[in-house]
């Protein structure tokens, strides 16, 4: 296998960096397509389980079809769709209002820092171990060499993600206080304080995948979370998850934690002033962070790229005959369904779970999730003592 | 191509450094104290930039984490709740007392003479190493954290343990300070 030189390797750097923003601005895109339609089916919302663009095209045609047949056109995957066009074209083409004694310069950088906060963890993440692809001989430049799993797979890559999703804070803070009004300051520092104390059992519950693999290298971690524990690690291992959940539903402001913007309290929260594609950037910011604590959960916790959760794959015979061998070894394509299944689940809880009260939201997160991460974190180095 | 790319990478540390200095220089001269905590913030990313250059990830990401997530933070919370008032504005350079410039003029002066044979001398051939015997068997450049911990938690055990006594003291302190009487 070739060596890259330094101008190749940044050229391939480059060719990932493209990949992964393609797959964020397909999956976001989707996500809120999907927000909409699952909403609509598990809270009777009319619209956008029916939409579509009336008589004309395929849609149309399938409508009309169904009509005929005597059915109401509700399951078409299809419904909707208008509505997400919509929803970017309003993004893009509403008229930019700046509030007339906002801080200008902090009131532009706020959207931006979220965004990029939110899209920079990418860096870190890896979606599968080793090699991802090799270019063929005949692709000019780069051919035969390969390009792998992740953009950077440093040796303190869990780190590098937390340490960063912690910069994303201040695009909510800032965005706050720039606006110069009441609600969108209040929305700030409610925000920040929950994000600041949901990040400590964020990273004790993953101190325990840590403890466990004895790692901070991301693949190298989804590697030994996966296959190389033993069975009692699946107790630390299912707590670990749910507690991380919880708190990743905390840090992206996701119902039912999303104190930054209770509508009925606080207007919108801290982009109460922020319109088109400035708001757009927070709106993106949000759902690539569910994204991000997707793969994190799915990577640490759901076997990450091989097919079956909480380290049973460990168990599996990894020499399966024939075709049943694919399934035995990691693929992009199993992590990318794992994080399209935790994109389900958020927003499966913002249909059915209320809205937490802020104090309970407090309570909640130093009196139980805490404890219980720290004895999480006990159980899980006990069994890296005494049976690994 | 190749050979510009190359000088680039040599030079990151260089080009991070200077970056942070121009935060540093935002903090000091911006007028509003919000701004002054970006330029604050812009260093800090800045200095773990230059740690990421060095191939000290480890640092530079700890950098990342204590300061931008934690410590910036709770400025930006205290300037924002403290009102800050408007009056002196006017004034960037606050040079109410000479002594305070002689001051540091004799700092920076300590400073060049203590650090003048690491900034302007040859570089030394072999990289300064505390306890090389600590780092035995690590393959350092891809387990620094390990490294890093060696240190920590076998060799400095102690003063790193007091250390964080000394800022157990300081939050208890502060708690006392906040406090008021209440009957």
């Amino acid at each position: 296998m070739p060596t890259p030189t330094l101008t190749q390797s940044i050229v391939i750097t480059l060719i990932q960096c493209l990949m992964v923003v393609i797959f964020v601005f397909v999956v976001v895109p989707l996500t809120v397509f999907a927000e909409r339609k699952v909403l609509g089916h598990l809270q009777q919302r009319l619209g956008s389980t029916r939409v579509a663009s009336g008589h004309v095209g395929f849609s149309g045609w399938m409508n009309r079809r169904m009509w005929k047949m005597g059915k109401v056109p509700v399951i078409s995957y299809w419904r909707g769709i208008p509505g997400l066009v919509g929803d970017v074209l309003k993004l893009i083409l509403k008229e930019d209002v700046i509030p007339a004694k906002a801080d200008k310069f902090v009131f532009f950088l706020a959207p931006s820092i979220s965004m990029v906060a939110a899209i920079v963890v990418f860096a870190a993440i890896s979606f599968v171990p080793g090699t991802f692809f090799t270019f063929p001989t005949w692709f000019p430049y780069l051919g035969g060499l390969p390009v792998s799993g992740g953009i950077s797979d440093i040796n303190v890559g869990l780190l590098w993600i937390l340490g960063v999703a912690t910069v994303g804070v201040y695009g909510i803070v800032l965005a706050g206080w720039s606006s110069n009004s009441k609600y969108p300051l209040l929305g700030g520092l409610r925000s920040a304080a929950q994000m600041v104390s949901y990040e400590v059992p964020l990273t004790l519950s993953l101190l325990a995948p840590v403890v466990l693999s004895s790692s901070l290298n991301f693949s190298e971690m989804a590697t030994r979370m996966a296959v190389g524990m033993p069975v009692w690690a699946l107790i630390p291992q299912v707590i670990g998850f749910l507690l991380y959940l919880t708190c990743g539903f905390a840090e992206t402001n996701r119902l039912p934690f999303d104190m930054p913007e209770a509508e009925n309290e606080l207007v919108a929260g801290f982009h109460t002033e922020y319109s088109g594609m400035k708001f757009g950037l927070f709106y993106l910011a949000e759902y690539i962070n569910m994204t991000v604590v997707s793969a994190l959960a799915s990577a640490f916790f759901l076997g990450g790229p091989w097919l079956l959760p909480f380290g049973l794959q460990g168990l599996l015979n990894p020499y399966l005959p024939g075709f049943l061998s694919w399934f035995t070894e990691p693929h992009a394509i199993f992590f990318v369904a794992k994080i399209v299944f935790l994109l389900f689940t958020f927003i499966w809880v913002r249909g059915t779970i209320p809205r937490y009260r802020y104090d309970q939201i407090m309570a909640v997160g130093w009196k139980y999730l805490i404890p219980l991460a720290l004895v999480n974190l006990l159980l899980a180095a006990a069994i890296r003592c005494f049976v690994v | 191509m190749e050979h510009f790319i190359e000088t680039i990478g040599r030079n990151m540390f260089a080009i991070f450094g200077v970056l942070a200095l121009v935060g540093a220089l935002i903090m000091i001269g911006a007028r509003s104290a919000i701004h002054s905590v970006l330029g604050f913030l812009f260093a800090m990313l800045n200095i773990a930039g230059c740690f990421l250059a060095l191939e000290a990830e480890f640092l530079g990401v700890a950098q990342i984490l204590v300061y931008a997530g934690g410590i910036v933070v709770l400025f930006l919370f205290v300037v924002m709740l403290v009102e800050m008032s408007k009056k002196h504005e006017g004034e960037v350079f606050q040079l109410q007392s000479r002594y305070a410039v002689l001051a540091v003029a004799g700092g920076v002066a300590l400073f060049l003479g203590v650090f003048r044979k690491a900034i302007f001398g040859a570089p030394s051939p072999e990289s300064l190493v505390l306890r090389p015997e600590l780092a035995k068997g690590l393959d350092v450049a891809h387990q620094n954290a390990q490294a890093v911990s060696r240190g920590l938690f076998a060799d400095y055990l102690l003063p790193f343990e007091i250390l964080s006594v000394i800022l157990l003291v300081a939050l208890v302190g502060a708690v006392v300070l906040a406090k008021t009487e209440r009957v």
